[in-house]
């Protein structure tokens, strides 16, 4: 035991629940319900699920990228998540929102630690590489499971979701049950990635020192391999029944490409990155859509340049940015307090 | 039997272009630590430079392969020079502008020619026939353009000084050009030669597979395999683990048909990824 006049360690002061960005975050994850209660424009809503699910997919990169790992994997875990809902909806009937999205999170979660053992002992390059063959694999086996995953049809007639008996059938009542599910997403990450951000960030530092000073890597890294899976999980819920189909198309391989992309460019440090790079690049897609066939080459060029310009991503820039006035702003208080002591 | 010849046949066909693919990409990873993500990219424009000009400009098709893998080989100096030596040591930087510029690649050849698929096929027809065992005169024109190539690669890359100095750098960076290799021109020119082998690929595979903007996609995917396989960064590896991926895949498709052949390869490297993480030859993983 410490003495009391001992000064405490950083982390047994207690810490707040969240930080402000996570703050931010989830209150802006919060404040899209009201996007279906105030809107009718059914472009605004389309734009709204795919904002909200885009970012919750990115989650599952944002988690596996606090220990310096690059998943290609997310669409694998969608998959898991959107056929399973999909399965328990059509063929056993179950509709209640939240059972079905206690199973989205669980299956993938659950699925994820046997494969975990197999592959999160590798890093770097190996890492992408496997997660990028998983995700090939998993699509392959959708088209051959025929009997269960409905093959290149794909389980369609989704019927709409309940919460406790209300029926979410409506354009904006769809969008408020991806608003619920992004909203999960966003919490569960927080509160994970709050929880653990010291281990994860000694095993993002230098995992082999981490170990040596007696962190189970292994165990956080799984953990957060199945946490990652289960947000993803949720994503491919919300997919799902945004369409009322699964389909193989829905989880392509290369679609894990748009999902490390929001990462990426929003800022793989904070939370609100995901976010931020999902709404961004969803509407950028939307805009350059206008453009027809060029979009995805404006869309590899914003990729391009914000990767030189901003390393850390636009939210990174932005905190550099602040950090940066901060500090000069500190530095000209203490100028003149020295100028006035002096005086 | 003789179906089982003739498959075997297509399948080193095959496993040479792979090899061609692999070979370049294995070299971008071990000299310069990048995960090419527009490789397939290099492939779809090399295959879309040869059709232009042999098709649209009626050059003889050997000088339409010959300007294929010099323009793919010159974009990809510029593309390391300009954009990926700013943030070469940063593994995920590159990895997004590799996938930038292959969106960037698969809009341009969308844009200049079109989503049809064009009329372009090899210049040689005719199939050789033994017994009951037939062979497209294009597929031995392709294996032993491959052949040479693989040929020439290994001769760079084993026996010359650049070669020496490539693997140099390979092996420690830092200390390498310590001792004086010119980082600023080796790293574009290994890029270079590895998007030129990638263009002279898809010059020589698409008129026999199939010319779309698309085509990259399956490329890439088959390149991963190929590489994680044979040991990421291993010139050998890469090279025999080609074959290998070539004659399961022809196979594959022979008799068990359908996209089975693929399935049963992706699960192959996994279960080979786990029992041996470094691959076939790698000799150790890379830390990057």
């Amino acid at each position: 035991m410490t003495s009391p006049s001992a000064a405490r360690l950083p982390e047994e002061r207690r810490q707040p629940l969240f930080s402000g960005v996570e703050w931010i975050t989830l209150a802006l994850v919060a404040m899209s319900f009201a996007i279906p209660l105030l809107v009718t424009n059914p472009q605004v809503l389309s734009q709204t699920n795919l904002i909200l699910i885009g970012a919750t997919a990115a989650l599952g990169v944002f988690i596996m990228l606090r220990m310096d790992l690059m998943s290609f994997a997310v669409p694998c875990f969608m998959a898991l998540g959107g056929y399973t809902v999909a399965i328990l909806g059509i063929q056993l009937g179950i509709t209640d929102v939240i059972l079905l999205g206690i199973a989205a999170f669980l299956v993938p979660a659950i699925c994820a630690i046997p494969l975990g053992a197999l592959i999160l002992r590798l890093k770097g390059v190996y890492f992408v590489l496997v997660t990028f063959v998983l995700t090939e694999i998993v699509q392959l086996l959708l088209f051959e499971g025929e009997p269960l995953t409905g093959g290149a049809n794909g389980l369609v007639g989704m019927p709409a979701v309940t919460f406790f008996g209300v029926e979410l059938f409506s354009n904006a009542q769809v969008v408020l049950t991806t608003c619920g599910l992004a909203l999960v997403g966003f919490l569960v990450t927080a509160i994970f990635t709050r929880r653990f951000r010291y281990e994860f960030a000694a095993i993002e530092k230098n995992d082999v020192l981490a170990e040596s000073l007696g962190l189970a890597g292994w165990k956080y890294k799984a953990i957060a391999f199945s946490v990652s899976a289960g947000v993803s999980g949720l994503a491919g819920f919300a997919i799902v029944n945004v369409l009322m189909t699964a389909h193989p198309s829905s989880f392509a391989s290369m679609s894990s490409v748009n999902y490390i992309t929001y990462t990426i460019v929003g800022g793989k440090g904070q939370i609100l990155g995901p976010l931020v790079g999902a709404g961004l690049l969803v509407s950028a897609t939307d805009y350059f859509a206008l453009r027809g066939e060029f979009s995805p080459g404006l869309f590899g060029l914003l990729i391009i340049v914000v990767t030189l310009v901003a390393g850390g991503g636009l939210v990174g820039l932005a905190t550099n940015l602040l950090r940066r006035r901060e500090r000069k702003a500190g530095v000209a208080v203490k100028e003149l307090s020295r100028v006035e002591a002096r005086s | 039997m003789e179906t089982f010849i003739a498959t075997g046949l297509i399948g080193v066909s095959l496993g040479s272009q792979y090899a061609l693919l692999a070979l370049g990409f294995t070299l971008i990873f071990g000299i310069l630590g990048v995960v090419n993500f527009a490789h397939g990219g290099f492939y779809v424009m090399g295959g879309y430079i040869a059709y232009y000009c042999s098709v649209v400009l009626g050059l003889p098709y050997a000088l339409a392969l010959v300007i294929a893998s010099a323009s793919t080989a010159a974009v990809g100096w510029l593309l390391e020079n300009l954009i990926l030596e700013r943030v070469i040591d940063d593994h995920q930087a590159t990895l997004m502008v590799t996938l930038g510029f292959n969106l960037i690649i698969a809009t341009a050849v969308l844009v200049i020619f079109g989503a049809e698929s064009p009329e372009f096929t090899f210049p040689i027809d005719g199939v050789w026939r033994s017994g009951g065992i037939y062979i497209p005169y294009a597929n031995m024109v392709v294996l032993g353009v491959c052949l040479v190539a693989i040929a020439l690669v290994y001769w760079l890359v084993y026996r010359s000084n650049v070669g020496r100095a490539m693997r140099a750098m390979a092996e420690d960076r830092a200390v390498a050009s310590a001792l004086g290799m010119r980082t600023k021109v080796l790293f574009p020119f290994a890029f270079a030669l590895a998007t030129g082998l990638c263009g002279m690929t898809g010059a020589l595979v698409t008129p026999i597979l199939a010319l779309s903007p698309h085509v990259g996609d399956p490329v890439l995917a088959f390149s991963f395999l190929t590489v994680i396989l044979g040991g990421l960064g291993s010139v050998t590896g890469a090279t025999v683990a080609a074959f290998i991926v070539g004659l399961v895949d022809s196979y594959a498709a022979v008799y068990l048909g359908g996209s089975k052949g693929a399935l049963t390869l992706f699960v192959l490297v996994l279960i080979i990824l786990v029992i041996l993480p470094q691959g076939l030859f790698g000799r150790e993983v890379r830390r990057s």
